[in-house]
């Protein structure tokens, strides 16, 4: 009952988060999804990124912190993990508590295609926030 | 002409300075809903006392570039109701750079540049929800052409300056300005009491140099932030035909 009810949380979420980026983008709300990337789909640029943050934690109530939200210094930590010889699965699920497990994996898999940042991360940081 | 605004709500840094209740005065004027910061108890009782006339129709809240949980409770009473940011505040630290003790110009980076970046980001970020706004920052002809001795003034000057312009270039497609205003000699604050301490000058110069006054002075402000000015963005405009008749 529990995972259901976070499931519907988290549709709710979307459905904000989806109207906020259409609005800041100047897109069709359809076109955006719980795993569209952000800046490699939908061209989001850091002026937009920071238009977003204030509005989300208008919309949220929820203190954005935007170095967190958009996994800005995902890089730095998988370079600091490897000068420091650390895991860098643990290392950024530590940076990065609101992510799960298969999601850092996936980051992982999928950094030589360019900003990973996707809507999903977005919705998992609002949903970690409200707990 | 009549002045027009977009916006009515103004956050005054520095507001019971006598620029600043200068400003506060011609804002509410023109139906303007001034913000005004004070940093003692001292400048909460003068703002009351020089406005008294006009109460309920301006705010006050502390703020102590020092204490950057006076920046949080700040932005906590501006909420998202932020039009128009004009920041006259600025610590002084005169001594000759080889001389000045490091830890003070630590301190006074730390105050006069670092708190400000927190302020103008805040404010950026509210002003953004409006998709509206503009940030007039009160900077000094020393910023340009600095007397032996106010070197750590111009440079946290200098670097205000930078922050405020880029504010304005980084924010201006989302309908954010910034201007940045110069003014040489002011007859209120620390260029009154530069002024005053002055041996007289001769007849000459002196009867063509022009002080501003505070009165000049805060009607160019509420200009700037005017409609009319709109074409005035990301710009830094010099004030000081006074200048050279100082040297």
């Amino acid at each position: 009952m529990e995972e259901v009810g976070m499931m519907q949380n988290n549709m709710e979420i979307l459905e904000k988060i989806k109207q906020i980026v259409a609005d800041i983008l100047d897109l069709e709300e359809e076109k955006i999804g719980m795993d569209t990337y952000l800046i490699r789909d939908l061209g989001a640029e850091s002026i937009d990124l920071l238009e977003l943050a204030v509005s989300l934690n208008a919309a949220f109530q929820t203190e954005i912190r935007d170095d967190d939200i958009f996994l800005r210094k995902l890089r730095f930590y998988l370079e600091e993990a490897k000068t420091t010889g650390r895991d860098h699965h643990a290392f950024l699920a530590k940076q990065y508590p609101f992510l799960e497990d298969s999601r850092i994996r996936e980051i992982l898999n999928d950094l030589n295609g360019g900003a990973v940042l996707r809507i999903s991360d977005l919705v998992c940081y609002i949903a970690h926030h409200q707990q | 002409m009549k002045l027009q605004f977009t916006g009515r709500h103004a956050l005054v840094l520095g507001g019971s300075s006598d620029l600043g209740l200068e400003l506060a005065r011609l804002l509410i004027q023109e139906d303007l809903i001034p913000l005004l910061t004070f940093r003692s108890k001292a400048g909460e009782t003068r703002i009351h006392e020089r406005l008294a006339q006009y109460e309920g129709r301006y705010q006050t809240a502390y703020l102590d570039f020092s204490r950057m949980e006076s920046i949080q409770s700040l932005f906590d009473k501006v909420n998202r109701n932020l039009d128009f940011l004009v920041d006259f505040i600025h610590g002084n630290l005169e001594g000759l750079v080889g001389s000045v003790d490091t830890r003070d110009a630590v301190a006074y980076f730390a105050e006069n540049v670092s708190a400000r970046a927190e302020v103008i980001k805040r404010a950026g970020r509210a002003m953004l929800g409006g998709k509206k706004g503009r940030m007039i920052f009160i900077s000094s002809i020393a910023a340009e052409k600095p007397n032996p001795g106010q070197g750590f003034y111009a440079a946290s000057k200098l670097a205000s300056e930078a922050l405020y312009r880029n504010m304005g270039l980084e924010l201006g497609e989302r309908g954010i300005s910034a201007v940045i205003l110069r003014p040489g000699y002011i007859d209120a604050g620390r260029g009154k009491r530069y002024l005053d301490s002055r041996e007289p000058l001769p007849s000459g110069p002196k009867d063509r140099m022009k002080v501003l006054t505070v009165k000049e002075m805060a009607e160019t402000i509420l200009f700037f932030l005017s409609d009319q000015a709109g074409g005035f963005t990301t710009t830094t405009i010099t004030m000081g035909g006074s200048w050279k008749k100082l040297e």
